[in-house]
């Protein structure tokens, strides 16, 4: 059975619990072991911005606590994957290391450069695998139509993803919705980034981030869409009301995360199981076209 | 940004070493200005006044206090577009975050982000303790989140930045 600490981040426990609450079930029942690590704490990537120093600190912080219990990790958060990620490569560096480890040994912890950080849908594409997700569909899917968006950190910089997927024509997110049943679709703006980042510091260039991917899928037909981060969720999904307000339009796009999309596709109970009674705007139109079990 | 004439007298000769003093934003020597960064840039798209090739420009030629005191490089998504299409392998996604390091000692740095620092120092993470998400964590039998990070605090100390005061 693979085994990691789960990585929640700041975001995901507090505004988007049902990622967190799916990602369980569905690693549950496909064997993947979840750990708590009580002790995580912020990732570091919004301390970056203003110190590089206090952000790596925290990464290497986070990579420690694993490292103690001989575990790799797996985030939730796109951001949290990157910047942990990063940092595992960046302290593979034992100069940079020792020198981080005299400021850790002020809390008693020490980094050896042994933690592996993963992200989630990255773990289920390759530790379980197209077909045996295939293998566990319960639910007929087929008749939905989904936009994947993978968000920005899932790929970039491909220092990082090492040939994982392409970034700049991305598949890996697509073949894991192909393989619930559902179907996703092509669209122009893939690659548009959630604009998630910018939001605290300026929410009219986010909101003009957001219409844009959402003007280019009202045109088509497109049942939700799926993201792989919570962030990007929440931009497309709990602000889809003040973006259309703003820009006097009529969004209506439901927006899951993957592991509800999985998990309802594996027969897990929408409300109990997945949280989809949570999503904003209402998932409901899905569940009707996608609600049959085989 | 409305154009405006760059003064000889404005520059700063030194401005470029002190920023290449950082691991992180060496690369920049290397840009040529030809543009491939802000082609990609979706901020720049919305945005047009965020533009990563002028900005590597300014810091080439010197511009120290109109980098450091632009609200632009505040900007940025973190998407990584800029650096995934640089022919010269210039991170300008470091290059970036050393300048806004540098403009948070100044005094530049917004509020949003002096402020989720000094939150992570109480609770750990960007959010303060909120009755609602702590109920609903309940029903949903998610487990407790650690109420306090007393070695988040330590270590953030331990870096100086507690004590950058955000642009007034």
């Amino acid at each position: 059975m693979r085994r990691y600490a789960l990585f929640l981040g700041c975001t995901t426990p507090t505004r988007v619990p049902q990622y967190e609450l799916s990602t369980r079930w569905v690693c549950k029942n496909l064997g993947i072991e979840l750990v708590d690590i009580e002790d995580f704490a912020c990732c570091g990537s919004n301390q970056i911005n203003i110190s590089i120093e206090a952000g790596l600190l925290l990464s290497a912080m986070n990579l420690a606590y694993a490292e103690a219990q001989n575990i790799d990790i797996v985030a939730l958060c796109a951001a949290c994957y990157g910047v942990l990620a990063e940092a595992a490569e960046d302290l593979k560096n034992e100069e940079l290391r020792d020198r981080i480890n005299k400021q850790l040994s002020t809390v008693g912890l020490q980094y050896n450069g042994k933690t592996k950080v993963k992200h989630i849908s990255r773990a289920i594409y390759e530790d379980i695998g197209l077909n045996r997700i295939r293998k566990e569909i319960k639910r007929d899917l087929s008749n939905l139509q989904i936009a994947p968006h993978y968000g920005c950190h899932y790929l970039k910089p491909r220092s990082i993803s090492r040939g994982f997927d392409d970034p700049d024509n991305p598949k890996t997110l697509h073949q894991l919705i192909s393989a619930t049943g559902a179907s996703p679709i092509e669209y122009e703006t893939l690659d548009y980034c959630c604009g998630g980042k910018t939001f605290p510091n300026s929410q009219d260039l986010t909101h003009s981030l957001i219409a844009k991917k959402l003007d280019n899928l009202q045109r088509k037909e497109v049942d939700c869409m799926v993201t792989q981060c919570q962030t990007c969720y929440l931009m497309y999904a709990t602000q889809q009301g003040k973006v259309s307000e703003k820009f006097g339009k009529q969004y209506n796009l439901p927006v899951i995360l993957y592991p509800q999309l999985l998990g309802l596709a594996m027969g897990a109970d929408p409300v109990v199981d997945l949280g989809l009674n949570l999503n904003v705007p209402s998932v409901d139109k899905v569940l009707a076209k996608g609600g049959q079990s085989t | 940004m409305q154009a405006q004439p760059i003064r000889v007298a404005e520059l700063d000769a030194n401005f470029k070493q002190e920023v290449i003093a950082y691991e992180a934003a060496q690369d920049i020597t290397a840009c040529f200005s030809c543009g491939s960064c802000t082609t990609g840039c979706p901020i720049h798209e919305a945005y047009p006044e965020y533009d990563p090739r002028k900005l590597a420009r300014m810091v080439n030629l010197g511009m120290r206090h109109r980098v450091l005191s632009s609200p632009y490089i505040w900007y940025c998504a973190t998407c990584h577009a800029c650096e995934e299409h640089c022919p010269q392998n210039v991170r300008f996604f470091s290059v970036l975050n050393v300048l806004k390091n540098m403009a948070a000692k100044e005094g530049y740095a917004p509020s949003s982000w002096v402020n989720q620092t000094k939150q992570v120092m109480k609770t750990g993470i960007v959010f303060p303790t909120e009755e609602a998400w702590v109920k609903r964590r309940e029903e949903l039998s998610l487990r407790p989140l650690k109420p306090e990070a007393k070695e988040a605090a330590k270590l953030i100390r331990l870096s100086g930045v507690d004590e950058i005061q955000p642009r007034t």
